[in-house]
């Protein structure tokens, strides 16, 4: 690919991204509407497909919280990845940005105005910066970026700590569970898809939830993802919070090499009714 | 499919006396916008009295905790402490419907039900609320871009009353 190339079509997966439900989660929509018991989460689950629907054909932002940028890239055996390439995706995000638009809500000034705000606001949809870039090996010979947007909502219910396994799966699930019923209950973007990373450290517990994130399908679930799922739709807390069978769409967890200890790193994200917002796009 | 109520900005007492939890509703009319950066700042002007001396009439208004940019608006969450902390001032300043997305405390559900005011949820539908919204004016706090004080012309925004006369949905 050439530099514009490039430019191109990392531009086009972020507008992707922040305005296109694939097939796999129109179809886990349908499905919950069909099974919806409660009339009222029935009627927000289908007002949220057809805001999918509507923000599809226009390649209009599905939330107003359009989200911030996240990159994954998956290197095979014989590519390579050079810093002009980082450039022009970190280009193509920008243009795609403004293409969206995203909302300009990068935060200007130095460390003390980025944390108080009072550096002001970019007024630019592309001030809005993406996140390091996470790298992992993949054995087909492609560079494919995998790009996510993620809001604000889940950030303020995502957590990451510690988890005493005492030698038992189901500890941890039981956890990850009770994390998800309050998470799920006080985000009010539900139904969420429970994005999971079980690791050694923080750092890698939450880039394997990025990870989980990037692999996940609604069409091809896990036992351990189908039971969190299960046992968080358990609650009632319903679509907007309103009550309902539908909390959760799916689960998508990713477990890491562990070490011996008897503590695990969990990290949950309770993404919105509208994650994971992702697209995917081969650079080679 | 149960029926929808319509309401229209200026709220009356009479139509909030009305409205009970878990109603469709449908607004319609002027409504204002502001979230975490805004709020407290509107709380501010009514506490010090500059506000009744501005172009802000409250009495009877619909304020959306939502920022508004080129992305369109969409709800935030009301819990968050900047935002559920000015709800019971501007209750008592005259709003009558805070409409947003998220479980509200039981304090605030009170507060409300004291000055007749409600809480709707709106489903996060960016791209649906944008086809039903006719005008858009800055009305206050510039510098904080898309977290200015905006006021909307909309028709017909869809919401369920999350909170009224001191129950709310959340606690069923």
């Amino acid at each position: 690919m050439t530099d514009r190339q490039i430019v191109e079509a990392v531009k086009n997966a972020v507008v992707y991204a922040g305005s296109t439900f694939k097939d796999d989660k129109k179809n886990a929509y349908r499905r919950a509407i069909a099974n919806e018991s409660n009339p009222k989460a029935k009627w927000v689950l289908e007002t949220i497909l057809q805001n999918a629907e509507a923000a599809e054909q226009n390649l209009s932002p599905l939330c107003d919280d359009s989200g911030i940028p996240h990159l994954l890239l998956e290197v095979g055996p014989n590519a390579a990845v050079t810093g002009n390439m980082i450039a022009k995706i970190k280009e193509g995000v920008a243009e795609g940005l403004r293409a969206l638009p995203g909302r300009p809500m990068g935060i200007m000034g130095d460390d003390s105005g980025r944390i108080d705000q009072s550096g002001g606001l970019n007024p630019d949809s592309a001030g809005v910066e993406p996140s390091p870039i996470l790298i992992r090996q993949t054995h087909e010979d492609v560079v494919r970026l995998h790009i996510m947007m993620f809001g604000g909502g889940p950030a303020i219910r995502a957590k990451t700590y510690r988890v005493f396994h005492r030698h038992s799966t189901q500890a941890v699930l039981d956890e990850i569970v009770e994390w998800a019923n309050e998470a799920v209950a006080l985000l009010g973007c539900s139904p969420c898809t429970l994005a999971v990373g079980v690791g050694r450290s923080h750092f890698e517990a939450s880039s394997l939830m990025v990870q989980a994130l990037a692999d996940g399908t609604y069409d091809k679930q896990s036992k351990m993802e189908t039971e969190i799922t299960r046992r968080v739709n358990e609650s009632n807390i319903g679509p907007l919070g309103l009550h309902g069978d539908t909390s959760v769409l799916a689960t998508f967890m990713k477990v890491g090499p562990q070490r011996a200890s008897g503590v695990r790193i969990v990290c949950l994200r309770p993404c919105c009714c509208f994650e994971p917002r992702i697209a995917s796009v081969e650079l080679t | 499919m149960e029926q929808i109520i319509e309401i229209n900005t200026p709220i009356t007492d009479e139509v909030v006396d009305r409205l009970k939890v878990g109603d469709m509703v449908h607004i319609s009319g002027y409504i204002f916008c502001g979230r975490d950066a805004a709020l407290p700042k509107i709380v501010k002007m009514i506490q010090d009295g500059t506000l009744e001396k501005s172009v802000i009439d409250l009495n009877g208004s619909v304020i959306f905790h939502t920022a508004v940019s080129p992305a369109g608006v969409g709800p935030t969450s009301s819990n968050k402490l900047e935002i559920e902390s000015s709800m019971k001032p501007l209750s008592e300043a005259g709003v009558k419907l805070h409409l947003g997305k998220g479980a509200i405390h039981p304090d605030t559900v009170a507060t409300l039900s004291e000055n007749n005011a409600v809480y709707a949820v709106i489903p996060p539908v960016t791209a649906l609320l944008g086809a039903r919204t006719y005008e858009q004016e800055l009305v206050a706090f510039p510098e904080l871009g898309m977290e200015a004080f905006y006021r909307l012309r909309v028709d017909r925004y869809p919401a369920i009353i999350g909170a009224a006369h001191g129950r709310s949905i959340y606690d069923d």
